[in-house]
């Protein structure tokens, strides 16, 4: 009993029929193919995204504790309306590596957008307040002139320091270093231009006015900070700088928690979340575009089952039995589905690692777990959509299906 | 009636033996009875009414007889020969064939009774467009499980007992109407049935090849294979040493 013939002639059986068949073998090939090709594109853009958003937090800087105003939960009408959000301050900043010990340094930051003029040429631009500890924080560099200097937070200096591509835009070549210039129309001075930085944390560094913190606030009219930044001694220790900070503040702020405490690792752990959806998501677009090429495989097979309807006839006068032949046609639409999964991940690997030759930034690989994934699927596909017509093929009444042809 | 004229001759087992050979050239039936139909009918159901395509054939063939099938279109010789065939099974009645009660086996029973007894050719020679000759002939051996390389010189063999030994990596539509038929004897020999049963082998056909045809498959019959002939032809049914004639899905002549 059972099939008595062994997989590998069926699956020979299964080949010269596919190949007897060129026109339509290959049409539904290129249909699996585009559909598992989707599938290895987009998760390896998604997984792309995952890579760079990573890197962009490491390259933001270490162990880093970042105190925001207003809670999380409550922002909005709370945060906005309820007027019990007290800002962030200077006092604060400064009061943080005192009383939290843990702490090794504390940045405070204000932004603003203003016009940074010199001479007639003018451009808008975030202008970021902080203080000379940035610096070692972020791994800042200057190619010329110095960073702010080492000197009282409150202290409100006219001085600039700019990102390589302001310089570029505005002084075009000229050497910035001691010129005067206007932001937001008052006047300052240029001291230093960054060493290329790139995009951090979704602003562009080179492209950037930084100030001292007091002259921004002022610069602004603003009462609070747009953030702190902490920096832990380790990784390890994260956990306890935030109960640290978290105790400060709130004993500064009468109790209250309204400010938020964020850390890279829940910044990236909803980065990651975010992305992972969105990677997900793409595999489901994909995986329509697959489940399209499992319906073509179907509508393949039964074209191929109904077009031979007297060979199944006439195998079953040879003495093929049930088994036999819905185990032939299923090998055929196995066949089928492999052979297009198989073009559809070579065709998406060399695409992907095109891709990364003309797009260096984007750290792009075929990821291998979407691809094993993406390939059973398509297996799985020729299998299912495979079945309807192998087992109609196989129910066929011998006598009927001879006469059908004759 | 010459089925009886050496009753009992054969053992019933390979059909080339060389005494069945020597017996069917003299025009005798040799042997135990390979066929026997007791009161089949065959009913369909068309709509709501039903035809009796078989109507109480009752039936007895020995090993090597030579038997021609005739009668008009309807009368039901097509079904007569699908369950000859057990490519159908009988309403009611009785189906032994080779000593073996056949209606009431499974699907696959019944399949593999069609492998090992019954060698099929058919008017349109059904021969898979795509393969070879050769590979044509190997069909019935894939599915039972006979090992390539034996597989491949049987059906060379039987290809070169059927003349075509020159066209064996040749496909279908390059080779003619008569050697098509050629490759589909080969095949229906290739596993050694005991009898083999021919729907109108030489409608397809002119009468030269035809007649080659029929003397080919008349030498199978003369080497103890048992050979029944279905056709409009009276011509062809003519050469049969016995002769059925059908009507209204009973038999009308035997003899």
């Amino acid at each position: 009993m059972g099939l008595r013939v062994p997989a590998r002639e069926l699956f020979a059986l299964a080949a010269e029929s596919l190949a007897g068949h060129r026109l339509r073998t290959s049409l539904t090939l290129v249909a699996t193919a585009i559909g598992v090709t989707a599938v290895v594109l987009l998760t390896a853009l998604g997984d792309a995204a995952r890579r760079y958003v990573t890197e962009q937090f490491a390259s933001v800087g270490t162990n880093l504790v970042i105190v925001l105003p207003g809670k999380t939960e409550t922002s909005g009408i709370m945060g906005s309306f309820g007027g019990t959000v007290r800002p962030l301050t200077l006092d604060d900043a400064e009061a943080l590596p005192h009383r939290a010990p843990l702490v090794r340094g504390v940045v405070p930051l204000s932004l603003g957008s203003a016009s940074f003029e010199y001479g007639n040429r003018s451009r808008d631009v975030y202008v970021l307040g902080t203080t000379w500890a940035y610096a070692p924080m972020r791994d800042l560099a200057v190619t010329s002139g110095q960073f702010l200097p080492r000197m009282d937070m409150r202290r409100g200096e006219r001085v600039a320091v700019i990102g390589r591509k302001l310089q570029r835009e505005v002084f075009q070549g000229e050497n910035p270093l001691g010129k005067p210039v206007r932001i937001a129309g008052a006047r300052f001075r240029v001291i230093g231009v960054l060493a290329p930085k790139g995009m951090g944390m979704g602003v562009d560094l080179d492209d950037m006015a930084l100030i001292p913190v007091a002259t921004g606030l002022r610069l602004f009219n603003q009462k609070g900070l747009f953030r702190m930044v902490c920096q832990a001694p380790d990784a390890a220790s994260v956990p306890a700088v935030v109960k640290q900070v978290r105790e400060v503040m709130m004993q500064r702020h009468d109790g209250d928690e309204d400010f938020s405490i964020l850390t890279q690792d829940s910044m990236l752990q909803t980065f990651t979340s975010i992305i992972n959806a969105l990677t997900a998501g793409l595999a489901g677009i994909a995986a329509i575009s697959l489940a399209v090429a499992g319906i073509l495989i179907m509508n393949v097979m039964l074209v191929s089952v109904s077009e031979r309807t007297g060979e199944v006839g006439l195998l079953k006068a040879l003495g093929a039995r049930r088994a036999q032949i819905l185990s032939m046609f299923l090998a055929e639409s196995l066949l089928l589905s492999a052979q297009g999964a198989l073009l559809g991940v070579v065709t998406g690997v060399v695409i992907v690692y095109a891709a990364a030759g003309v797009f260096p930034e984007l750290p792009l690989a075929p990821s291998p777990g979407w691809i094993a994934f993406v390939t059973a699927l398509a297996l799985a596909a020729g299998v299912s959509f495979g079945l309807l017509p192998a087992r109609r093929a196989a129910g066929l009444a011998a006598a009927e299906a001879l006469r059908a042809s004759r | 009636m010459p089925a009886d004229a050496t009753a009992g001759a054969g053992d019933g087992a390979r059909p080339a033996a060389p005494g069945g050979a020597d017996a069917a050239a003299t025009g005798a039936a040799t042997g135990v009875e390979v066929i026997r139909l007791e009161h089949v009918t065959r009913v369909f159901k068309v709509g709501d009414s039903e035809v009796r395509a078989l109507d109480g054939v009752s039936l007895s063939v020995r090993a090597g007889e030579y038997l021609s099938l005739m009668g008009p279109s309807g009368s039901g010789k097509s079904t007569l020969l699908n369950v000859l065939g057990c490519l159908d099974t009988p309403t009611s009645g009785r189906y032994v064939l080779d000593g073996e009660p056949v209606e009431k086996l499974t699907e696959d029973q019944l399949a593999d009774v069609r492998q090992r007894k019954i060698g099929f050719i058919f008017q349109a020679y059904h021969l898979v467009a795509r393969m070879s000759a050769a590979r044509n002939v190997e069909l019935p051996m894939i599915f039972a499980g006979v090992a390539p390389a034996e597989r491949r010189a049987r059906a060379r063999e039987a290809l070169v007992a059927v003349g075509l030994g020159h066209r064996l990596d040749h496909r279908p539509d390059q080779l003619s109407g008569g050697e098509r038929q050629r490759v589909a004897i080969a095949r229906a020999t290739a596993m050694r049935p005991r009898i083999l049963l021919a729907d109108e082998p030489t409608g397809n056909l002119d009468t030269r090849s035809g007649d080659e045809i029929l003397a080919l498959l008349e030498r199978l019959n003369a080497e103890g294979l048992t050979l029944v002939v279905v056709t409009h032809d009276p011509r062809v049914g003519g050469r049969a040493q016995r002769r059925l004639r059908m009507r209204d899905g009973r038999m009308a002549e035997d003899g």
